[in-house]
């Protein structure tokens, strides 16, 4: 049963992830990301790892598509259609992600994971308690180095986006067409 | 004394000695989406009789209390209007998004109900993060709201949309946080633990001042969050005709309505779940014939008992108070609901170092 | 670990994830549209993390943190990214790379 989930999870995240691609309607391609985020937060569920499943839902469906839509609602209107790309640059990126694609798969398939049989520790407990611990194999100085980076980048979003009411007349603002 | 475990296990053993094991999980998935999808159309019906019926009494309305017999004949009057009514599709819509739209909203209030204990093993996703699963799934609908107010195509839809995500994105801060300052005092996220702490009391009575202040703030926050008033700004009928689901109708606008009504409900479910005492009696000290008496009533009776007060709370505020401002939406989230969620957070993690809470 | 599914098998589904988004990420020319390809190419690693915290060390919860982790820093980049994209807007009227020229005139 399993199995069946995975390979219908494994679908949807890879034709969802190249119609996001190729579409050239800009909110329907948000629309098919979102799609795969949720997706991916399902295969994290199927893993057990429901913490984590929980958190891409919050934060990557939730919160980062929900920002992205955003910002195309501000900048573009329905009729908008973003022009085909010019047929070398379509080629040679296509070339270029096959032959990627391709050889990685050709390592993998030589690859030789053996898998650990080990009892899990995969619970909310184990996760919280590595996260935040202080000593030998916890996580806290990253935590925190990442709660100080979330403040910054929170003020640098303000600072940028914030309209500016400059006062001297050659700013960039007005020179614009 | 009430224990639904034994009829669930039952069930399951019965499909899983007729079938095959896999048949059998099949079957029983296809029965819980089936009681799940009757109970979603059934609260649909029953809470927009029950919305119109306390509007109808706030504010004096005649209709809806003498059609048919106590008003009944006003929802299904409701109901037929929007099945037979023409589905009129938009020409210059984006006709993919304007179709996926409902169903994004419909999908993520269903799913929030799955998590919601009717009764001690009435649960269908007993998950251990049950509270966080519930704060991100709920953030889904956003989408669905912003996707319906863009591919219509119409200025008025995309206010409400613009104005519906800048409110829901805030005030999922402050359901958050509320419900986090509760994690602190059960200790747990997993729905069915939080309910089992409130055997000795429910938390909203033994959580001192905290619980109580999370409470209203919950109440407050997630009333902002399902877009109801006096909070209802996307669709504020008088500025912008219906906000969002301006140019939808029929079928579809009645899968947003829906949405609506189930999201009050779950609201008040969780409010129930986590501040008073979900399925658990009310019981009061060692008075114990009281109690005993109390423990006669189903604990699923209870579990309605205490939601359809909630949900009666929240139809009061929605009929007495004014519709806020946009700014004032904002301010009230930002500089009053944000500080003063972070200030009893902070106040609850000290009561709980202490070892002062229940 | 999934039963009957092999790490190849995920590492596969991941790795033509983010062969995808590199592809979305030279193709495309719309800020926006680059952003999006960035996000798979990031998910396509955090499935990594995770697959290979599964099978290969199922004792300890660091493949799981390092996706933490990995969602946290992409919540920072677009956060940042759609502040420059809605100046940008404010200034040129365009979010397409090709008219972000104004440093060359």
């Amino acid at each position: 049963m399993e199995k069946i989930i995975f390979y219908i999870l494994s679908a949807v995240i890879l034709s969802l992830s190249l119609m996001s691609v190729l579409s050239r309607k800009l909110l329907r391609s948000a629309v098919y990301l979102f799609g795969v985020l949720t997706a991916i937060a399902g295969f994290y569920f199927l893993i057990g790892y429901h913490f984590l499943g929980a958190v891409q839902l919050t934060v990557y469906a939730g919160g980062i598509v929900v920002l992205i839509i955003f910002s195309i609602l501000l900048t573009h209107d329905i009729d908008h259609q973003m022009p085909t790309p010019d047929w070398s640059r379509v080629a040679v990126a296509g070339a270029l992600c096959v032959a990627g694609a391709v050889m990685f798969v050709q390592l993998l398939q030589g690859s030789l994971f053996s898998r650990v049989e080990a009892p899990e520790q995969s619970d909310l407990n184990t996760v919280g308690n590595t996260l935040l611990n202080p000593g030998g194999g916890g996580y806290l100085l990253p935590f925190e180095v990442v709660s100080i980076l979330l403040l910054a980048v929170m003020i640098g979003a303000i600072v940028i986006a914030k309209q500016r009411h400059s006062v001297d007349d050659s700013s960039p603002e007005k020179q614009a067409p | 004394m009430y224990d639904f475990t034994t009829l669930v296990q039952s069930i399951g053993n019965f499909l899983h000695g007729q079938f095959s094991p896999g048949v059998a999980t099949a079957l029983e998935w296809t029965l819980v989406i089936l009681v799940y999808l009757a109970l979603y159309a059934i609260l649909g019906l029953v809470l927009v009789y029950v919305e119109r019926r306390v509007c109808a009494f706030f504010q004096l309305r005649l209709g809806p209390n003498r059609v048919g017999w106590a008003g009944t004949a006003q929802t299904v009057a409701d109901a037929l209007k929007l099945l037979l009514k023409e589905p009129v599709t938009v020409n210059k819509a984006d006709k993919l998004l304007y179709n996926l739209a409902p169903f994004i909203i419909t999908l993520a209030a269903l799913t929030v109900i799955s998590l919601v204990p009717f009764a001690k093993g009435l649960q269908a996703f007993d998950i251990n993060i049950g509270l966080l699963f519930i704060v991100a799934v709920s953030s889904l609908g956003v989408v669905g709201i912003l996707l319906a107010g863009w591919s219509s195509n119409n200025k008025y839809a995309l206010i409400g949309a613009m104005r519906s995500g800048a409110q829901i994105v805030s005030y999922e801060l402050s359901v958050g946080l509320s419900l986090l300052t509760m994690v602190l005092l059960t200790g747990t996220l997993q729905l069915s633990t939080i309910i089992e702490t409130q055997a000795n009391g429910w938390w909203i009575f033994k959580g001192h001042v905290p619980a109580i202040i999370a409470f209203f703030l919950y109440l407050t926050a997630s009333i902002a969050e399902i877009n109801r008033g006096p909070f209802d700004l996307p669709e504020a009928e008088s500025e912008l005709t219906a906000g969002f689901h301006t140019e939808y109708s029929g079928l579809k606008f009645a899968f947003f309505f829906l949405a609506e009504f189930v999201n009050m409900f779950t609201v008040a479910a969780i409010a129930t779940t986590v501040f008073l005492g979900g399925w658990m009696p009310f019981h009061l000290g060692d008075w114990a014939g009281f109690n005993a008496v109390m423990d006669f009533v189903p604990p699923i009776l209870w579990f309605f008992l205490k939601v359809s007060a909630v949900i009666f709370l929240m139809m009061w505020f929605k009929w007495t108070f004014p519709r806020l401002r946009i700014d004032q939406l904002l301010k009230l989230e930002w500089k009053y609901l944000m500080p003063l969620n972070l200030m009893n957070l902070v106040f609850t993690a000290i009561l709980v170092y202490l070892g002062w809470h229940g | 670990m999934i039963p009957g599914v092999s790490l190849i098998e995920i590492l596969t589904v991941s790795t033509l994830m983010f062969f995808i988004g590199v592809y979305g990420f030279l193709t495309r020319k719309n800020l926006i549209t680059i952003l999006m390809s960035l996000e798979l190419m990031l998910n396509g690693a955090a499935i990594n993390f995770v697959a290979f915290n599964k099978y290969l060390y199922p004792g300890q919860p660091n493949g799981q943190l390092f996706a933490l982790f990995l969602i946290a820093v992409a919540a920072c980049e677009v956060a940042l990214a759609i502040a420059i994209v809605i100046n940008l807007y404010r200034k040129i009227k365009a979010v397409d790379v090709e008219q972000v020229n104004t440093l060359k005139h």
